[in-house]
């Protein structure tokens, strides 16, 4: 096994500088952002640019640490929307990759190109419908969609580990539609590098 | 009224009673009504002062409480009654039946109780009103800090009287609960939410408690430490063994046998679920699917040979039934587009199971062989999770109806769905235990 997935406690909350390149910030290109909160509608394939992150100057984003770290310190499971990897989104019940997630996860791939060290975990989260079991083996699904996508656009395999949280870290609490689409999602955080033992 | 009254009497009276109901497994009264019973506050049989309401009063609220959730009683309410428990006696012609046919009882539960230091020393009896008969007569011995659980006991043993089985009521229910909070831990308590103990403490998410068959151990799921893998926990001593998940790749779900040597897991890796056997250390011992799709919450028949779980390989998840010995699974349900977390009936018949209907989720049984599904629980609210208790007669479940997620209790026919007590938090996943052997 070149990598391990075990990425629960792991996940340093780690702030991007110069070291990760430039990352489009939400503040200053709202357009290309898609963040978790975002309505549907309002993004389009196109929006994601890639590209975006290697030019201009020192602008700061954050990169997201672990959910269940997150869960931990008591802060909400939220990818910032100046991270420069987006959450996917996925159907009720289904793992199959949408157009609009591709073009996410084809932005993502090109952060994940011209950052060529970093680790990623994917985390495949689902929402509260059904029950915890199934979802647990979705999440699983979703986060393994997400990484195969990744692969075949030419990220190493062995950047990108799994996991999933199934239904239990939701990043939207209600019992709404739109919460529940935010909640059915592939998330990208940092992987800590494997310790060598 | 009188008359009326005798002949429900003739009708529903101990021993035809018992005849009929032995045969059913279930107690049944003339025309479905309930079994009218009286529980009289204990009496004090020893030299102890101070508050000894506790007992007297507290051991029949439990009796009452387990009678009520059973759905076969009607408990007659305590502000009628004539006697005074402190004054009358508690043996067969120390009082008068009168006091208590004149109420409407056919049934009638006396007992008194004495404190020696922390031991508690209760005598409970069961009277047939219309008979004159006493039916039951036991004497319990055990630290007065429990004496919910002789209770718990003597209720069995009156389900026992009435249906040739004994009740369910001396047994724990696992389960997860929030406790309001964002963590999700593991806890266990008897049905009345006493003797409430937590088994988990680790401030992540723990999942799916199932115990064992000896009633000692349970296992369950974790994410507290190194990414989500089962954990098999000792209750007597408090000691969890870790599985160790091959690969990069994880436990998700599992079930210990009805002989407890082995476990049904559900093993994840590179996004394939498929079930495995393993031994109680955790290791595999033999892979038992191999589809690419969906594979999860698997369940034992009472006789371990077959496996029921949940596989999506036709599209959508559905219940699938698993024979160990050849290999080969066939699917069970095919109504609806969501049937997931199956169990099976202690008794062998039927598969129980949570499926959507519309947005809502129900609980459902369906013949082992397959057939048409019954739908137990109301689509007006969600309700999940269902598991059967050790005599295939009632099933415990969660639901929202309340708002939070709270456990429930029902007949194993959907009738007489009440609430167990709540955590202030949402309480899921129960899991009923074995009968209890002290």
């Amino acid at each position: 096994m070149k990598f391990q997935s075990r990425t629960a406690y792991l996940g340093l909350l780690m702030i991007v500088s110069g070291a990760f390149g430039c990352a489009p910030s939400a503040t200053t290109k709202p357009a290309s952002s898609s963040s978790g909160s975002g309505s549907a509608s309002a993004k389009s394939p196109d929006s994601a640019r890639p590209g975006d992150g290697q030019r201009g100057g020192t602008k700061e984003s954050d990169l997201a640490s672990s959910s269940l770290k997150s869960l931990q310190e008591g802060k909400p499971p939220i990818t910032s929307a100046s991270s420069p990897l987006k959450d996917a989104f996925f159907d009720f019940d289904r793992y199959d990759l949408s157009s609009e997630a591709r073009a996410i996860l084809q932005s993502n791939a090109e952060w994940l190109k011209s950052n060529g060290s970093t680790r990623v975990d994917i985390e495949g989260h689902c929402d509260e419908r059904g029950t915890n079991e199934y979802n647990l083996a979705l999440g699983a699904k979703r986060a393994q969609a997400a990484r195969d996508y990744l692969v075949s656009l030419g990220i190493a395999a062995d950047r990108l580990s799994t996991t999933s949280y199934g239904e239990e870290i939701p990043v939207c609490q209600e019992r709404s539609e739109d919460c529940w689409r935010q909640n059915r999602r592939a998330r990208f955080v940092i992987a800590e590098r494997r310790p060598t033992t | 009224m009188k008359v009326l009254l005798l002949v429900f009497s003739l009708m529903v009276g101990f021993d035809i009673d018992c005849a009929l109901a032995q045969f059913k497994g279930e107690i049944v009264g003339s025309g479905g009504q309930k079994f009218p019973i009286a529980v009289s506050p204990l009496r004090n049989l020893g030299n102890a002062g101070g508050d000894t309401g506790r007992f007297s009063t507290g051991i029949a609220d439990s009796i009452v409480h387990d009678l009520e959730l059973s759905g076969w009683f009607r408990v007659i309410d305590r502000s009628s009654y004539i006697e005074s428990p402190q004054a009358s006696g508690i043996t067969l012609g120390s009082f008068d039946f009168k006091d208590w046919s004149t109420l409407g009882a056919e049934g009638l539960v006396k007992g008194g109780f004495s404190l020696r230091g922390d031991e508690i020393v209760v005598e409970l009896r069961l009277f047939d009103v219309y008979q004159g008969k006493e039916r039951i007569a036991k004497r319990y011995t055990g630290g007065a800090g429990q004496f919910r659980r002789i209770a718990h006991k003597f209720v069995d043993e009156i389900i026992n009287q009435f249906t040739g089985i004994p009740g369910v009521f001396n047994t724990q229910i696992a389960y997860v609960s929030n406790s309001g909070g964002r963590f999700k831990e593991i806890y266990y308590s008897h049905l009345d939410g006493s003797e409430k103990r937590q088994v988990t403490d680790n401030r992540t998410i723990n999942l799916s408690p199932s115990w064992g068959a000896n009633g000692r151990s349970i296992l369950y799921s974790s994410f507290q430490d190194r990414g989500q893998t089962l954990y098999l926990r000792d209750l007597p001593s408090g000691k969890d063994i870790r599985f160790n998940p091959p690969g990069a790749g994880r436990f998700l779900s599992g079930k210990l046998s009805p002989d407890d040597q082995s476990i049904v897991a559900t093993y994840e890796t590179a996004g394939n679920s498929n079930l495995h056997l393993l031994d109680r250390s955790g290791a595999i011992i033999r892979r038992l699917t191999q589809d690419p799709g969906i594979e999860v919450s698997p369940a034992w028949s009472p006789d371990g040979k077959q496996i029921v779980y949940v596989s999506d390989r036709s599209g959508s998840p559905q219940i699938f039934v698993l024979d160990l010995q050849s290999g080969k699974s066939r699917r069970v349900t095919y109504s609806g587009s969501y049937n997931t977390s199956p169990e099976w009936s202690p008794r062998g018949d039927r598969i129980v199971y949570t499926g959507r209907v519309g947005s809502k989720f129900a609980i459902f049984t369906i013949p082992v062989e397959g057939g048409e599904p019954r739908k137990l629980t109301s689509e007006a609210f969600d309700s999940e999770d269902p598991t059967w208790s050790p005599d295939g007669r009632f099933i415990a479940f969660s639901s929202n109806r309340a708002g939070k997620y709270h456990l429930y209790v029902m007949q194993a026919s959907g009738e007489n769905q009440r609430r167990l007590t709540g955590s202030g938090g949402d309480d899921s996943k129960p899991s009923w235990s074995p009968r209890l052997v002290d």
